[in-house]
């Protein structure tokens, strides 16, 4: 039997009998030390966790009188045992991933001794993973991190729309239980939670291409207009246009609410000044809407305007000069060279914009809060996106399981859209504009 | 040598092993943690529930409580009460020796933390909650029952709050204070306040100048103070005192009569109701140009320095009934988790009792919920806490069972349309709002 074969089936067995058997004693006892760690902790603890992620608990809290005082006994948690037990299963994949290891680096060495090729030091391994591995020893602690702190949370969110967390099933007197795809089917099956459903994801999708069309269309046009030659004092308009991007948009907002107050505020008291009758901005269920792509194109407007100056900057001089002696007019030198540079330059920002828009919190939220009131809808008003629903959901009603499943509905709406349309780009495919 | 491809592998493997033993460890730290939670606790049948299977068979009540050797209370508190509190932890020391910290934190957060915080200890042992919030808390299991100062609360506190602070029929509550509006009025703009819904029609018809923004009365539209438009008028949200959810009243002959009387309302306040925000209706009633507002004590500092304010009862309705408004009432109540639950009531007790109420409206202008407190010359002569106080007398306290938020959208949705739009039919919307409720209920 080859050296190989032999270290990798020690190994296999215990972490780190392989190295051994190929005489690296201080890497073989840095293996067994981990090892067995590892090990421990999947007989000891780990099993309990995961069979509490199956189960999500058997017996709730519960109250106990004695003579007059009541205690707690205290019982299963369900949402900390989804925890835990999410946790416990990430650790197993780690000491899977560390234990394959072992096992490859006995064989490797071992295939190395069957060569007759002397074997590394402990010292000579460490000043070898310093010089060379440099990379994956930085990356472990974010990778780790991200892991514990991005991965798991969201897997945790995305667990709870299969299971009927959901006033008045709460924990800790109560246990939740799995439901497989009974809250999805609840969604799309009940009248009252799929017309809104489909209510909600159609005014959201609304929403995210004309907000994005208009702050991206005003800011390319405001930019290019700024950039004419004609135009004096460029520093000026900028420096002004740029103001609105500077205020923090929370307050931007709550003073727009009360600008656009139907019968206080200063805007409709203009209207009426000129004699005019004035708008509904915020009580009629489409003038609401108006009034949030506004305060969005305050508030989205100035950003591809920096953005497209960025651009304009950088096209050639005789690109125009080009076009000029070809005869083209102020329109088609805009047409044929400035729109197209600044689309190609800025499309996957367009795109980030959009997925951004699709969850755009603060405006709604700030604005309007989803009002004004629809009676047909559940928890939701005409001017809700389905981020805000999920908010109200969440915080207002304790649906946490159905909250989830519109979390999921979300991902997988900016995921497509954002997938789909930059691998359509142009700088995707890594094509040159100017060939 | 030449660096072999081999050494190069081997410098891979080992130095992932070595990364992993970093995640290794961190992983074992972070599941190593919680172990109580994690391992199924006693099965049901343990000794706790059979008849002399606990230690002591002394009742507890009969003998003096005492804290537990080696109590330390921690208290969550809202800022504008913070000061109070500390006080009041001082005095407790000082009579039973258990030393109390005073955290910061909202009121409106302090039941959101508890259902995340309580089970994982980290939680204060006594918090105040609203009322309306105890359900959730109750059903999932994180409060403890008022139990032995049980009949002391019942016969010292008001019976509204009492009923407020219990659930399911069970006393949990250590009551602090009650709020409920009232009708502000600003004095110069009007001597006397209206008595009923008439004299302020009445007094609108001369007053009011909506292109100078002058307005008689507003309130706000949201679920909360639609109340005196059903409750006076023999409706009702849940039967059985706001707890048998299968019997809504909110579409009964009384409801509609109100809300009808609700719309006929429309000409002396002819605005959208979107537009009555809160802060318009502030900023209007402190310039003096809004002559009446229904609001609650916890906007008195807002206008006592800016104007002549007065606060009376809501105005009766058509037929001389008095106007039933909402109420809320704050207590102090015991998290199920504490490590010294006797310590927490004796603490909870302590700083509800008619003293400790009285000093709180001292300093904070909390209006006590104890029944001596209230009659004390301070409450009694305070013309502006003494309205409140009125108003609160023929005050039902809001629903704390958790259906009631099935309520609060599609009652506003109906409070805000039927407003809007004095054409719509009152008796078809309210329909409409309780089988929006009724489906709710149901989905659940």
């Amino acid at each position: 039997m080859h050296k190989k074969t032999g270290a990798a089936l020690l190994s296999a067995i215990i972490p780190g009998l392989g190295q051994f058997f190929n005489r690296q004693w201080l890497k073989g006892l840095v293996f067994l030390l981990v090892g067995s760690a590892g090990i421990y902790f999947i007989a000891h603890d780990l099993m309990g966790y995961l069979r509490g992620l199956i189960t999500l608990g058997e017996f709730p809290s519960r109250m106990v009188k004695v003579g007059k005082l009541t205690r707690m006994v205290e019982g299963d948690h369900s949402i900390f045992m989804m925890i835990n037990g999410l946790m416990s299963l990430l650790a197993l994949l780690f000491y899977t991933a560390f234990h394959l290891l072992n096992i490859r680096d006995a064989f490797l060495v071992g295939a190395a001794r069957d060569r007759n090729e002397p074997i590394h030091s402990f010292g000579e391994s460490l000043r070898h993973m310093g010089r060379r591995n440099f990379a994956y020893l930085v990356l472990a602690i974010p990778f780790v991190a991200v892991v514990f702190l991005t991965i798991l949370p969201l897997v945790f969110s995305v667990l709870l729309a299969f299971t009927n967390y959901a006033d008045p099933i709460l924990p800790p007197a109560h246990l939740v239980d799995w439901v497989g795809f009974g809250n999805f089917k609840k969604m799309l099956s009940l009248d009252v939670w799929s017309s809104t459903f489909g209510g909600v994801l159609t005014w959201t999708l609304i929403w995210a291409i004309i907000a994005t069309a208009t702050t991206y269309i005003g800011g390319v046009l405001i930019a290019v207009l700024i950039h004419q030659p004609r135009v004096r004092w460029k520093k000026l308009w900028r420096t002004l246009l740029i103001v609105p991007f500077a205020i923090p948009n929370m307050i931007s907002l709550l003073v727009m609410r009360n600008m656009f107050n139907n019968q206080f505020g200063p805007i409709n008291s203009y209207v009426r000044a000129l004699g005019l009758e004035g708008v509904a901005w915020l009580t009629n269920p489409f003038w609401a809407k108006v009034t949030v792509i506004l305060a969005n194109m305050w508030i989205g407007i100035p950003v591809t305007m920096i953005l497209a100056f960025g651009v304009l900057t950088t096209i050639p001089r005789d690109m125009y000069e080009a076009a000029e002696v070809d005869g083209a007019g102020a329109f088609y030198k805009f047409r044929m060279v400035t729109l197209p540079m600044v689309l190609f330059a800025t499309a996957p920002i367009l795109i980030m914009q959009f997925a951004g828009n699709i969850n755009s919190f603060n405006v709604i939220y700030l604005m309007t809060n989803g009002e004004p009131v629809n009676p047909n809808y559940q928890y939701a008003g005409h001017t809700d996106l389905l981020v805000t629903w999920l908010y109200k959901l969440a915080l207002n009603q304790s649906q946490y399981s159905f909250a989830s499943v519109i979390g999921i509905v979300i991902f997988l709406l900016v995921a497509t859209f954002s997938i789909w349309s930059y691998r359509r780009t142009r700088s995707y495919k890594e094509e040159d504009m100017i060939a | 040598m030449k660096k072999s491809k081999r050494s190069k592998m081997q410098a891979v493997s080992f130095s992932l092993v070595l990364s992993l033993l970093l995640a290794l460890t961190v992983t074992a730290c972070g599941s190593g943690n919680g172990n109580s939670t994690a391992q199924p606790n006693s099965s049901p049948d343990s000794a706790v529930n059979e008849p002399g299977g606990t230690t002591n068979e002394t009742n507890p009540a009969e003998e003096e409580l005492k804290p537990e050797s080696g109590a330390e209370l921690t208290v969550w508190e809202a800022k504008e009460q913070v000061e109070y509190m500390k006080q009041l932890a001082a005095d407790f020391e000082k009579e039973y020796g258990v030393p109390v910290k005073v955290e910061e934190m909202a009121g409106g957060d302090q039941g959101t933390r508890l259902a995340t915080d309580g089970p994982s200890k980290l939680a204060a042992d006594v918090l105040t909650l609203p009322h309306d919030q105890i359900g959730q808390a109750v059903k999932a299991g994180l409060l403890l029952p008022n139990d032995v100062f049980e009949e002391e609360t019942k016969s010292t506190m008001v019976e509204t709050a009492i009923q407020a602070s219990t659930y399911d029929g069970i006393l949990y509550g250590y009551p602090k204070s009650v709020e409920t509006y009232a009708l502000f009025y600003n004095k110069d703009l009007i001597s006397e306040a209206p008595k009923t819904w008439e004299d302020v029609i009445a007094f609108a018809n001369t007053y009011n100048k909506p292109k100078e923004n002058k307005f008689a009365i507003m309130w706000e539209f949201v679920g909360y103070y639609s109340y005196p438009f059903i409750g006076s008028f023999g409706g009702y949200i849940y039967g059985d005192n706001n707890t048998n959810i299968k019997d809504i009243g909110l579409n009964n002959e009384g409801t509609v009569k109100g809300f009808t009387f609700l719309q006929s309302l429309k000409g002396i306040l002819p605005l959208n109701a979107g537009d009555i925000t809160y802060d318009v209706k502030t900023q209007l009633f402190q310039e003096g140009k809004l002559a009446m507002n229904i609001d609650g004590p916890w906007s008195i500092a807002m206008f006592k320095d800016h104007i002549n304010l007065g606060v009376a009862p809501l105005p009766k309705g058509p037929d001389g009934e008095d106007s039933v408004s909402f109420s809320g009432v704050k207590s102090y109540y015991v998290n199920s988790y504490t490590a010294y639950p006797v310590a927490s009531r004796l603490f909870a007790h302590f700083a509800s009792n008619k003293e400790n109420q009285l000093k709180n409206f001292e300093m904070t202008g909390a209006i006590p919920a104890s029944i001596e407190a209230g009659e004390a010359p301070v409450i009694k002569d305070d013309p502006i806490i003494s309205g409140f106080f009125k108003q609160f007398q023929h005050s039902v306290p809001m629903p704390s069972i958790s259906e009631i938020k099935s309520v609060w959208e599609p009652l506003k949705a109906a409070f805000v349309s039927l407003w809007n739009d004095p054409g719509l039919d009152v008796k078809q919307t309210l329909d409409k709002t309780v089988s929006t409720i009724q489906a709710d209920l149901d989905s659940k």
